[in-house]
């Protein structure tokens, strides 16, 4: 949209195709960005597409190019929304009332949508609840959310895009500097300190995780897939003790407050402080994705690191005693080879079981590289990285196997990932990634035109940092996979 | 009074819309005859390729330009190529 707008701005007529069920979100945006009368042709999914559908829309498009402009088309004007501080003055019974009120959305069949909610009961956010989450940061009530250091990202596929960033090439990494203002996705906004923690509040945080929901509100919750969400949180360092999240049995279940409210509170500011409404303002074009809808969030355990491995703080350039929050974006859950626990640990221990007998160490006592048995197939389905939660005893198996770092075992996974062209061909997202077969492969520098079918290229992703491995305190040999690796990272320490 | 009575004072969770402005739409062409219209492509081919062709063929003395990419982001004109084109068709995802 922002590219439509410049070009009518600068005085050369445009005619956007879309299709019908994103109209809704055509006309949010186009006033968004300033061209509140934008001239768009619907076309349908579920038509039969072809000659068929040219047919229908050319002549439209064409009408929209040439009809002279309306009386309408032709004002300038302001679009200023305003936000009163004090939203609701009464009981708590009332103000739960009001808070949790819904709309009716025509784009979902009319289903009911929370106008200040994730759709649960809240703790409602009074003046002195609020100021109690206030003092637990240094920062004042009416700063602004503003980014603490430099951030990378690519160019129309991350944050909101900035008005300066015209003729950016698709995949160009552009950074975000140090002080830049948050523009919360999808509607762009920008927000302080003080709506931060009345979202904290609603969420159920406890004071204390105030730090760590700014780190959050830095991430933009909103921006996984171009305002999106559908955001995780990975929580490294000494943090995750001070407010007492669960590192250890069940940590992805529920009971532990930490856990369940910085993992609730994501969806709070992706619902209020970047104005996320289904069908309106975003158009995930899918069903969401149940593997972080209701929140996801936990933290690693270093110190069950084996000897020399880096916590994450350490890996994504923080110091080992600063506490961050990394994000990530778990499309997909339980990748890889499953096992019992104990069939692991007949593996190591005795060299008998399943995976001994894939391996061929049949009686060989460990230790031994369960990747590869972790790793068979895991591309099959899906291309890309992923991230590996072990337990304290799998890591030092590894380690003692002779990963004396994380980065050999990103490196040795990737290149485990390679396959023949002809074969990555066949596969159902690469004609997007590669855009269509027209650009360059990463490996060789060559157009993928140019390779032959039995040229190597990576299912897994475009390097060793799309893998992430993490570990969790438990003594069960189990491990937990889910798709994509490192994401970016947000000091919690600055924000304290 | 009792807790349950009280009246609280609540505060706003919605964040800060910064104003935008609000800007007519670019002109009209009087005609498609002897311009240059430019085809940004984003995807579904499926649709682009019958498209294309009618588009060429029923207006042979316009000159069709074109990008195309298969993802949503639009492959945007240049400054340089933005002074010879008159008009822009964008589709089918933005």
């Amino acid at each position: 949209m922002p590219y439509l707008a410049d070009l009518e701005q600068s005085g050369i007529p445009t005619a956007l195709l879309t299709y019908n069920e994103e109209i809704r979100k055509v006309e949010h945006d186009s006033v968004l960005w300033g061209v509140p009368k934008l001239r768009y042709v619907e076309a349908s999914r579920s038509s039969p597409g072809g000659v068929e559908e040219a047919d229908k829309v050319m002549p439209l498009l064409l009408d929209g190019l040439t009809r002279p402009l309306t009386q309408k088309e032709k004002e300038r004007g302001r679009w200023a929304p305003k936000e009163p501080r004090i939203l609701f003055e009464g009981t708590l019974d009332e103000a739960q009332e009001f808070y949790q009120q819904t709309e009716s959305l025509p784009g979902l069949l009319g289903a009911p949508f929370s106008k200040y909610t994730d759709g649960l009961p809240i703790i409602i956010p009074t003046e002195e609840r609020v100021a109690e989450m206030l003092k637990h940061t240094s920062h004042k009530p009416d700063e602004l959310i503003t980014l603490q250091r430099d951030v990378e990202e690519t160019a129309g596929m991350s944050r909101m895009p900035r008005k300066t960033d015209k003729f950016m090439p698709l995949g160009k990494r552009i950074t975000f500097k140090k002080g830049e203002p948050v523009r919360f996705m999808p509607m762009g906004r920008v927000a302080t300190v003080e709506q931060v923690a009345v979202n904290a509040v609603m969420a159920g945080c406890k004071p204390e995780y105030f730090p760590a929901v700014l780190a959050i509100a830095e991430s933009d919750p909103g921006s996984g897939g171009g305002g999106r969400g559908g955001a995780a949180y990975i929580v490294s360092g000494p943090v995750y003790k001070e407010i007492g999240m669960n590192v250890s049995y069940g940590m992805f279940d529920p009971c532990n407050p930490a856990n369940m409210t910085l993992g609730r509170v994501g969806n709070l500011l992706w619902r209020n402080l970047g104005g996320y409404k289904e069908s309106v303002t975003t158009v995930t074009t899918g069903l969401g994705n149940a593997v972080t809808s209701r929140g996801f969030i936990f933290a690693e355990c270093t110190e069950k690191l084996p000897v020399g491995w880096q916590g994450l703080n350490e890996e994504m350039g923080f110091r080992k005693d600063e506490s961050i929050i990394m994000t990530a974006h778990p499309g997909a859950w339980g990748l890889g080879q499953e096992h019992m626990p104990g069939v692991y640990r007949s593996l190591q221990r005795t060299g008998h079981g399943a995976i001994a007998r894939y391996l061929g160490v049949k009686g060989i006592v460990g230790p031994h590289n369960y990747l590869e048995f972790l790793t068979r197939g895991i591309w099959a389905c899906r291309e890309g990285g992923f991230t590996l939660v072990l337990v304290p005893q799998m890591a030092q198996d590894l380690y003692d196997y002779g990963f004396k770092t994380k980065d050999e075992i990103y490196e040795w996974i990737w290149k485990k990932s390679f396959e023949p062209l002809g074969e990555y061909r066949m596969r159902g997202t690469p004609d997007e990634h590669t855009n269509g077969w027209m650009g360059i492969e990463r490996t060789s520098g060559k157009h993928w035109k140019e390779l032959s079918d039995d040229y190597m290229v990576p299912a897994g992703g475009y390097g060793p940092w799309d893998y992430c491995i993490l570990v969790a305190d438990c003594q069960e040999t189990a491990s937990l996979r889910f798709s994509g690796g490192h994401g970016q990272a947000y000091s919690i320490d600055a924000w304290r | 009074m009792a807790e349950k009575d009280r009246s609280y004072k609540c505060l706003n969770p919605v964040g800060i819309q910064e104003p935008v402005e609000q800007f007519p739409l670019a002109p009209r062409l009087d005609t498609l005859r002897g311009k240059t219209v430019h085809l940004s492509i984003c995807g579904e081919m499926d649709i682009w390729v019958p498209l294309e062709k009618r588009l060429k063929s029923d207006f042979p003395d316009t000159n069709w330009t074109m990008k195309k990419g298969y993802t949503p982001t639009p492959v945007q004109l240049t400054e340089e190529e933005r002074k010879t084109t008159d008009a822009v068709i964008l589709g089918v995802c933005w």
